[in-house]
């Protein structure tokens, strides 16, 4: 006898049915749909340590990127299939196409299909059918509900006594099936599926089996009835089955976070807390909702009631009245508990839905699985770069300009991302330039349980890091927590993670009212657009959102500057230096050359000189009277001048200095204008000239009110810069090193001249 | 013609509530004029079957409604709240008008509510020459309510005081409304509730009790959910505004509300309208009204100093003064949006130079 089960995947009431349906029947063979290549690793679900959710993973060991997931929640009905059938001791096998043949199929098309395949498997996607065509939809439209999903949802997955819903799904798949075949919409793929599947039912009749239960789709259901055809089967999968491939399984650790649809995962579910809320609860399925809900709530110290919970439930239950329903679903339970419990709010409803409907469960699998690809991809990387594990502490010095070593860092770099810290970065840069680094590594054996937890994020390294840092940046919630997250990405090399960290960075400071946030993170972003040369990196994204902070911190800076203590303007002095540094550095260096010079018609505001315009101005701003604290205000108008953007420096001077001012802003003021030391007041003449006609036009008295001012910076100089400073008074400026010309022999400067230029590297 | 400035829902909207009522054979709640189903079509819209249509009185979600409605048939108070201009008591009215016929039993809310007017009054001078007595009562529309069954409206019940906000609780949960003057009490028939409406911006003025507040099932009127929509909003309703001040302007050109919607779209978003670019928000709400009066604005300087057409110049400093409610925080966030958005927009070139002209 042959029993045809027509599930959907994770549905918790196809998997009630399944459950009650295999207690009646009492099979002696259990097929499961799901890939043969796997049948050795079915004993391991009986295993003490394997804990749903867990996801069946077949990959080819020499290209992992290539891997189907085949992920199973306690609810997943092939899960309680299997289940069941281990326990009864009765012989359990997988059903379907085999994944050699799949997997290499993959290989050759390449390019046919997208990169996502790995993510997906055929087998798990949970709409009844193939995406290009859904009969469901016209149900569902004609019995009133807005898609398929949720018509299946409700009058099978939410049906609490099994009854005769399988042999209502077979005739119901019956029909549609033979109207898309009318319609030329089933996928050959799924024919030759159809073909394996039912030459392993046959196989199983061969071996004597009696009372064969079998555990599919729903869609595939009616393609199983009929078993006659054999040789027509033998010829198609004859044609199919070319080039099998070495196909390696194993089980991975999955959470509900990536079976629901919203991780990116191409096929999900939507709500997997809710599926197994279903599936654990035996009866009060709206009233047990509610109370788990107010629990939650609680936790949060959010004060709910069980009166909250009695309204919701009550109002829950009338909205599903007035659509017609007999039970209130996701859907209406969502909206009783947004107008009760959350008074409206949405913001709680979106910690119900991580917490509650998607959950948190982490599976589990047994230490004795077989090793993770993520592993095998991380020896085969140690021997790529020569650099053996071991577990003594070794230095290494890496020279990025060379190839190997610079892989070697990326390694390291990666490694470290995924939270394996083989390696520990010792010397920052600077020192030594942007291409060097010095290691300390050494390998522990307790990498291998990290290796485990990282290979959730990926099968080979540079998938993982990626996928991990797109995560974390996701979650950072400011600016000074991403910005590190940016430089190691770079020196990781993570090409794909570099747009979504970018964008993040951007929306970040689009959204930070905090300036300095944005003016700490400018300098190592300006750093970063640095390093493409030795790390032919593509620096054009972050360039664009140097770009963009420039402009918001020329825009934001006056007014954060207006109400500063000290404490907050020597902070915000360091900033405006480093920011000053970091813009023209830029504007000083050369355009990279990948970059678009006019990508939009503001091509004049960006680089080019452009920002250098927008940021003097806003110095000038600052340095206004009443702009704000003295020593931002003479640090912009030192920076002004130093850059020589206009000739207002003396009256900015005689302004902030004139004795209607208070004398500690007067002294903070020359503070910041002098903030370079005595250095500069000595080798600039201009600037010794400028100070200097201020002091001689002081009348005799205001002079010794002013004096104890400037003896406050003059003092922090060391004491020759002060006597030379002295000295220069004595002669009113005009010291022979200044302002003697002296008589130059062209033939001797150009000797000196070639040196210089090969000292600044322009030989 | 009654020459009435304005008609109340249930006059205006007879022909709809008659036919409604006359094809609505699902069960009604007590004292309900309609079925809850026959009143989620009166406010959303639709054809019956007997192919009269049923204009729709608000434009947005479904779902929103729906919960509204099943709110007042459990017998809970509703509290639909929401910035000022998204139709909170315009909603309230029909569900009034369609469920009790009757939409005239209000309560304004103020800072100077008193107690009096959601319990009852006295004529004093009938109090003075009989002593208390049911004569010398003066019902509030609450009371009224409770006696005859019927929906009573509380606008604005944040602005309430808060010692006389929680008179509700008790008329809310028991449902009685004791008068100890009397020894006697008022208890509410069947379908009699309360539809309270609240401004979710001044929340602080006077939040609701705890108490008070697990008495209403809380509703959220949101801001138009789509561009298309929110333009559909304040073109017609500019276009009508116009008429009434009889200005001589052309009717204004849907590009530039299309551009003003935008930019007020984005700004409450914090981010632009293709996803990509976060934005800061101002801190003013940019309500839809809000949007409306720009235009309005806009066409009065057309007319009366332009050439009759609606230009970006005429809009600007509207739109200046409607972003910039706080001069320094906001003229920031104008200034980003102006340099990292407008800017970027070819065919907006005209809109920034205009608005930076304003801004300096």
């Amino acid at each position: 006898m042959l029993t045809i089960l027509g599930i959907r995947h994770h549905g918790p009431g196809s998997a009630r049915s399944v459950r009650a349906e295999l207690e009646k029947l009492r099979p002696d063979c259990v097929l499961v749909e799901g890939p043969p290549d796997a049948d050795a690793l079915i004993p391991l679900i009986a295993q003490a340590g394997m804990i749903p959710p867990v996801a069946l993973l077949l990959y080819l060991p020499d290209d992992p990127q290539k891997a189907v997931y085949y992920p199973f929640a306690e609810f997943s009905p092939e899960w309680q299939a299997i289940q069941y059938a281990l326990a009864h001791k009765v012989p359990v096998r997988f059903m379907d196409w085999e994944q050699k043949y799949q997997l290499g199929l993959d290989n050759e098309r390449g390019d046919d299909e997208k990169k996502g395949t790995s993510n997906e498997s055929p087998q798990d996607s949970p709409s009844l059918i193939s995406h290009h065509f859904d009969p469901f939809t016209g149900i569902a439209e004609a019995a009133g509900y807005s898609d398929g999903e949720r018509w299946w949802e409700h009058f099978v997955e939410q049906r609490r006594g099994s009854g005769e819903v399988f042999t209502g799904i077979l005739e119901l798949m019956i029909a549609l099936r033979a109207e898309s075949e009318k319609l030329g919409q089933i996928e050959p793929r799924d024919l030759v599926r159809e073909a394996a599947m039912r030459t392993i039912i046959r196989a199983a009749q061969a071996e004597g089996r009696q009372n064969i239960a079998i555990i599919c789709g729903a869609w595939h259901a009616p393609a199983l009835v009929k078993l006659d055809a054999a040789k027509a089967d033998e010829k198609l999968l004859k044609g199919a089955n070319k080039n099998p491939g070495q196909v390696a399984s194993t089980f991975v650790p999955w959470t509900y976070d990536r079976l629901a649809r919203r991780s990116g995962y191409g096929a999900g579910i939507d709500s997997p807390g809710w599926y197994e809320h279903l599936w654990q609860t035996e009866s009060h399925l709206v009233e047990t909702w509610m109370v788990k809900v107010a629990q939650l709530m609680r936790q949060e110290d959010l004060g709910i009631s069980p009166a909250h919970a009695i309204e919701a439930t009550r109002l829950a239950e009338t909205l599903a009245a007035l659509r017609g329903r007999p039970l209130p679903g996701l859907p209406e339970l969502d909206e009783a508990i947004q107008a009760i419990f959350c008074f409206g709010d949405d913001a709680p409803m979106r910690l119900i839905r991580e917490k509650l409907i998607v959950g948190q469960r982490m599976g589990n699998v047994p230490p004795s699985a077989p090793t993770v690809p993520l592993q095998r991809d991380i020896t085969a990387a140690q021997k790529r770069t020569r650099l053996e594990p071991s577990a003594s502490p070794e230095s290494l010095d890496l020279d990025l300009r060379k190839p190997l070593l610079l892989e070697r860092s990326q390694l390291l770099h990666r490694l470290n991302l995924l939270g394996i810290p083989w390696g520990k970065l010792q010397t920052t840069r600077g020192a030594k330039g942007t291409f060097h680094e010095l290691w300390q590594i050494e390998w522990k054996p307790e990498f291998a349980v990290s290796i485990i937890e990282a290979s959730l994020w990926g099968n080979i390294i540079l998938e993982a890091a990626t996928n991990k840092v797109t995560a974390r940046a996701a979650q950072a919630a400011d600016l000074p927590g991403l910005t590190p997250l940016v430089e190691s990405a770079l020196l990781a090399d993570l090409a794909e993670s570099i747009p979504p960290l970018m964008a993040r960075v951007q929306n970040l400071a689009a959204a930070s009212a905090d300036l300095p946030h944005l003016m700490e993170a400018l300098p190592p972003l300006v750093n970063v657009t640095r390093y493409g040369n030795v790390r032919q990196t593509d620096t054009a994204l972050v360039r664009h959102v140097v770009d963009e902070l420039i402009t918001r911190i020329c825009i934001g800076l006056p007014a954060a500057c207006t109400a500063l203590d000290d404490d907050a303007a020597q902070a915000m002095f360091e900033r405006i230096k480093a920011v000053h540094g970091g813009i023209f550095l830029l504007e000083d260096s050369p355009l990279p050359p990948n970059r678009e010079r006019s990508s939009s018609y503001l091509g004049e505001n960006r680089g080019d000189g452009g920002h250098a315009e927008s940021w003097l101005r806003t110095l000038s701003i600052l340095a206004a009277p009443q702009a704000g604290h003295g020593l931002t205000r003479g640090l912009a108008s030192r920076l002004i001048y130093d850059r020589r953007a206009d000739n207002d420096t003396a009256s900015r001077m005689s302004l902030a200095l004139s004795p209607g001012t208070p004398a500690a802003e007067s002294a903070a003021w020359v503070q910041g204008f002098l903030h370079s030391g005595g250095q500069a007041l000595i080798h600039d003449p201009a600037l010794w000239h400028l100070l200097n006609d201020w002091v001689l036009s002081l009348p005799e008295a205001l002079f010794t009110t002013l004096l104890p001012l400037l003896r406050r910076t003059f003092s922090t100089f060391p004491a020759p810069e002060r006597r030379q400073i002295g000295e220069l008074a004595k002669t009113g400026g005009r010291s022979a090193s200044f302002t003697t010309e002296i008589e130059l022999d062209p033939l001797r400067v150009e000797k000196a001249l070639t040196l210089v230029n090969l000292i600044l590297g322009k030989g | 013609m009654t020459g009435l400035l304005r008609e109340h829902a249930e006059g205006q909207f007879a022909a709809e509530l008659a036919e409604l009522a006359k094809t609505d054979t699902r069960q009604r709640p007590p004292n309900w004029k309609l079925s809850p189903w026959a009143v989620t079509t009166y406010i959303l819209g639709g054809k019956l079957e007997n192919g009269f249509t049923i204009s729709p009185k608000y434009i947005g979600s479904r779902r929103i409604i729906e919960v509204a409605v099943a709110t007042l048939a459990t017998d809970r108070a509703l509290l639909l709240l929401g910035v000022p201009g998204t139709a909170k008591s315009w909603v309230s009215e029909h569900l009034a008008a369609a469920i009790s016929g009757d939409s005239t039993l209000l309560i304004q809310g103020t800072a100077g509510t008193a107690e009096e007017s959601i319990r009852y009054g006295w004529n004093y001078a009938r109090l003075l020459s009989e002593g208390p007595s049911e004569k010398a009562l003066v019902p509030s529309p609450v009371m009224v309510a409770m006696r005859a069954g019927k929906l009573a409206r509380l606008e604005e019940l944040t602005r309430i005081p808060a010692d006389v906000q929680d008179t509700l609780i008790s008329i809310l949960s028991e449902k009685t409304l004791p008068i100890p003057e009397l020894e006697s009490e008022v208890q509410a028939v069947k379908g009699f509730n309360v539809i309270a409406t609240a401004n979710n911006r001044d929340k602080g003025v006077n939040e609701l009790s705890s108490a008070l507040r697990r008495r209403f099932n809380t509703v959220v009127l949101p801001l138009p959910a789509t561009l298309d929509e929110e333009v559909e909003i304040v073109q017609s309703r500019s276009a009508a505004l116009g008429r009434a001040l009889e200005l001589p302007a052309e009717p204004p050109a849907l590009d530039e509300i299309r551009r003003i919607v935008t930019i007020f779209r984005e700004l409450r978003a914090g981010m632009t309208a293709d996803g990509k670019t976060k934005l800061k928000s101002p801190s003013g709400t940019l309500s839809t009204a809000e949007a409306i009066s720009v235009v309005n604005n806009g066409q009065a300087l057309a007319a009366h100093f332009g050439d009759g057409k609606l230009r970006a110049g005429d809009v600007a400093a509207g739109l200046v003064g409607a972003v910039i409610k706080d001069p320094v925080q906001d003229k920031i966030v104008w200034q980003e949006y102006l340099e990292t958005v407008a800017k970027e927009r070819k065919e907006w070139k005209d809109l920034y130079r205009a608005c930076k002209e304003m801004l300096e």
